[in-house]
């Protein structure tokens, strides 16, 4: 790993981690609806850095923010590592197998719905055991996710589209230095 | 916005399409195959012989050493509707929709509710 | 670098994987009608094997007990020790013994307001077919209960009646006790937590899952609805609570309330409370003081209870509410109230 892809992975983990930290602090109208909007950070360094970093910093944001709040290896940091790992997998696989097919929304709402699935089956197995209560409350959280996917994917895809842009400028301005200085 | 909608492929929107669409049927579908979730369990000396849902209505009689006890589930509550023990204490208890009825001559528990649903509200056992 | 943090995460994984292994406890709830009466055992435990296998041990329990004392099968111990009164004492088992040693202490504490050579006089009301004994029949048989006539050898295990015709009836205490001896087994099969309600005789130990106390309810003496069915609830674990009520078996004749639970004075039923709830270490005494202190009406009854150690709730003809200091804290009153 190159210093440069560390510092990046730092920064990325940095922003994943406030955006955790502010959604915590938004109040949400029903208990079980998150935004998801770390995951905004997840999607962005998929598209523009690859799987790895992508991984990486959702690893880092989840520890951390547990580390934090007290609750690491408990049972809700149970529930938001299993979530964080099953999505960032899924996005990342479907990102490789259909590349151009589907654009940074359909990402989102592939990573939201295996994160609400994972952390059903997580809540299935540590808390709920009764399957009829499960079979009523997922649809709900499926749907509610779904939004809130769609809403973060076109966060991401325009955050992604900005930075691409200023990348692009950059090595455009590069070209002409180099120019001007030869 | 208009970014955004130049962003989505088509393979997005029916993704979208397709995740909403399904949710809707799923919530609309658990809802209508498990309203309440309630059963209606009957135990005869100790032993579980009937499981009803308690949405359904019916009747149904149940034997006993003092003859069939009748029971009857309607608007997702129960009672026993005729019992032929002397003092049927069980058919004067009337509705419940949660907790049980007893009928002790003919060893009949008849319990409504899912399965030890316990709040901090409901109280484990009563006295008196 | 990255070795390392696969390493890391490899562990984290262990640990986690580990660290779930276990079930979590959940609440298991069995009810069964036993001792004419229904017995609802509820454990704590980590899974419904676990919990069906202790709850039937206990059940069996209460049974054998329950068979032992059963004051209408004539199979009983209890009826050998009827059926020899001034005749031959009768050899008992531990369980037998025990419970009518503790009868008597009640009975001595309480100067008599319990006691449980009260079958001669109880044997002859029907609370059902609403049949009350004649009075003259009542005061013939009060010479016959006394339990000061009782005659036990704790060495050789016997109970002797004195007097021909003397009866045992232990429903005043045999619940409570029953409840002690369900709790005692079920402690020995390693449940750590849960509730013993033989009808309303209740045993609880240990804390809920969420770590909680046990919610009891006490049951309202007039109920008019559904809406009322409880007039307080108790919050409390590793305690005995109890009640005696003049609701539970009675019938009304000429607008007097005739109930099951008789003052051993008189042959009739005692008439000062409408409900008493005692809070106790131990079933057999919550079981037995309920009775002794509403028989005993009450003013006397919270000096005995006072006297005794324990807490109460005694609620008397007239609807008035009378707990002991400790009540407060325990004890949350409905609104109505």
């Amino acid at each position: 790993m190159q210093l440069q892809d560390k510092y990046r992975i730092a920064v990325l983990s940095a922003y994943a981690l406030a955006l955790h930290g502010i959604e915590n602090l938004v109040p949400t109208p029903i208990p079980w609806l998150r935004l998801g909007l770390a995951n905004i950070v997840t999607l962005v360094a998929l598209v523009l850095f690859g799987f790895r970093t992508a991984m990486m910093v959702t690893m880092i944001r989840v520890i951390l923010a547990s580390l934090f709040t007290g609750t690491f290896l408990g049972p809700s940091f149970v529930m938001s590592f299993g979530g964080g790992l099953t999505s960032t997998a899924a996005m990342g696989l479907t990102y490789r197998m259909s590349r151009g097919l589907f654009g940074p929304i359909g990402l989102s709402l592939v990573g939201a719905f295996f994160h609400n699935m994972a952390q059903l089956v997580l809540a299935y197995i540590l808390f709920i055991q009764r399957i009829e209560a499960m079979y009523i409350i997922t649809p709900v959280i499926v749907l509610l996710g779904t939004l809130t996917g769609v809403a973060n994917g076109a966060v991401s895809g325009l955050l992604i589209k900005k930075l691409l842009k200023k990348e692009d400028d950059r090595i455009q301005n590069d070209i002409a230095n180099e120019r001007q200085s030869q | 916005m208009k970014t955004v909608i130049r962003n989505t492929t088509v393979a997005d929107k029916l993704l979208f399409l397709f995740m909403i669409t399904a949710s809707l049927a799923g919530i609309f579908i658990s809802r209508a195959a498990m309203p309440q979730g309630g059963e209606v369990v009957v135990e005869i000396n100790g032993k579980k012989a009937y499981a009803f849902a308690l949405d359904e209505d019916r009747i149904f009689a149940v034997p006993g050493p003092c003859g069939d006890t009748v029971i009857e589930i309607k608007n997702k509550k129960a009672r026993v509707k005729e019992a032929h023990c002397p003092n049927r204490l069980c058919e004067k208890q009337g509705w419940i929709s949660k907790g049980v009825i007893v009928c002790l001559p003919n060893r009949i528990v008849v319990s409504v509710g899912g399965r030890s649903a316990n709040s901090s509200k409901e109280v484990d056992a009563i006295t008196g | 670098m990255k070795t390392r943090i696969q390493a890391l995460l490899y562990v984290l994984f262990l640990i986690l994987f580990f660290s779930c292994g276990k079930a979590k406890p959940s609440i298991y709830k069995k009810t069964k009608p036993l001792m004419d009466t229904v017995v609802s055992i509820t454990v704590v435990a980590g899974s419904a094997e676990e919990a069906d296998k202790a709850i039937e041990k206990a059940f069996s329990v209460i049974r054998q007990f329950g068979d032992r004392i059963n004051f209408f099968s004539d199979k009983s111990e209890l009826s050998a020790i009827n059926k020899n009164a001034g005749i031959t004492p009768v050899r008992v088992s531990a369980e037998t013994m025990g419970v009518i040693e503790r009868a008597i202490f009640i009975s001595e504490k309480s100067g008599g307001a319990f006691d449980p050579t009260i079958g001669p006089e109880i044997r002859m009301w029907d609370f059902y077919k609403k049949i009350r004994p004649e009075d003259a029949a009542i005061k013939k048989n009060l010479p016959l209960v006394n339990f000061r006539d009782i005659i036990i050898d704790h060495d050789k295990s016997t109970v002797f009646l004195k007097r021909k015709g003397m009866m045992l009836d232990l429903g005043g205490i045999a619940k409570g006790y029953a409840a002690d001896l369900a709790l005692a087994g079920l402690r020995q099969d390693k449940i750590a937590a849960g509730i013993v309600a033989a009808a309303g005789d209740i045993r609880a130990f240990g804390l809920k899952p969420d770590g909680t106390l046990w919610n009891i309810g006490i049951k309202n003496p007039r109920q008019k609805s559904e809406a009322d069915e409880l007039i307080a609830k108790a919050r409390l674990t590793n305690k005995a609570i109890s009640t005696s009520g003049d609701y539970e078996r009675y019938f009304i004749e000429n607008g007097r309330r005739f109930h099951h639970i008789l003052d051993p004075k008189t042959g009739y039923p005692a008439g000062q409370c409408r409900s008493v709830t005692v809070i106790s270490d131990s079933g057999v005494f919550a079981d037995g003081f309920s009775t002794a202190v509403f028989v005993s009406g009450p003013e006397k009854g919270m000096e005995l209870v006072r006297e005794a150690g324990v807490d109460a709730v005694i609620i008397d003809k007239d609807g008035g509410i009378h707990t002991t200091p400790g009540i407060k804290g325990m004890v949350t009153f409905e609104d109505s109230h």
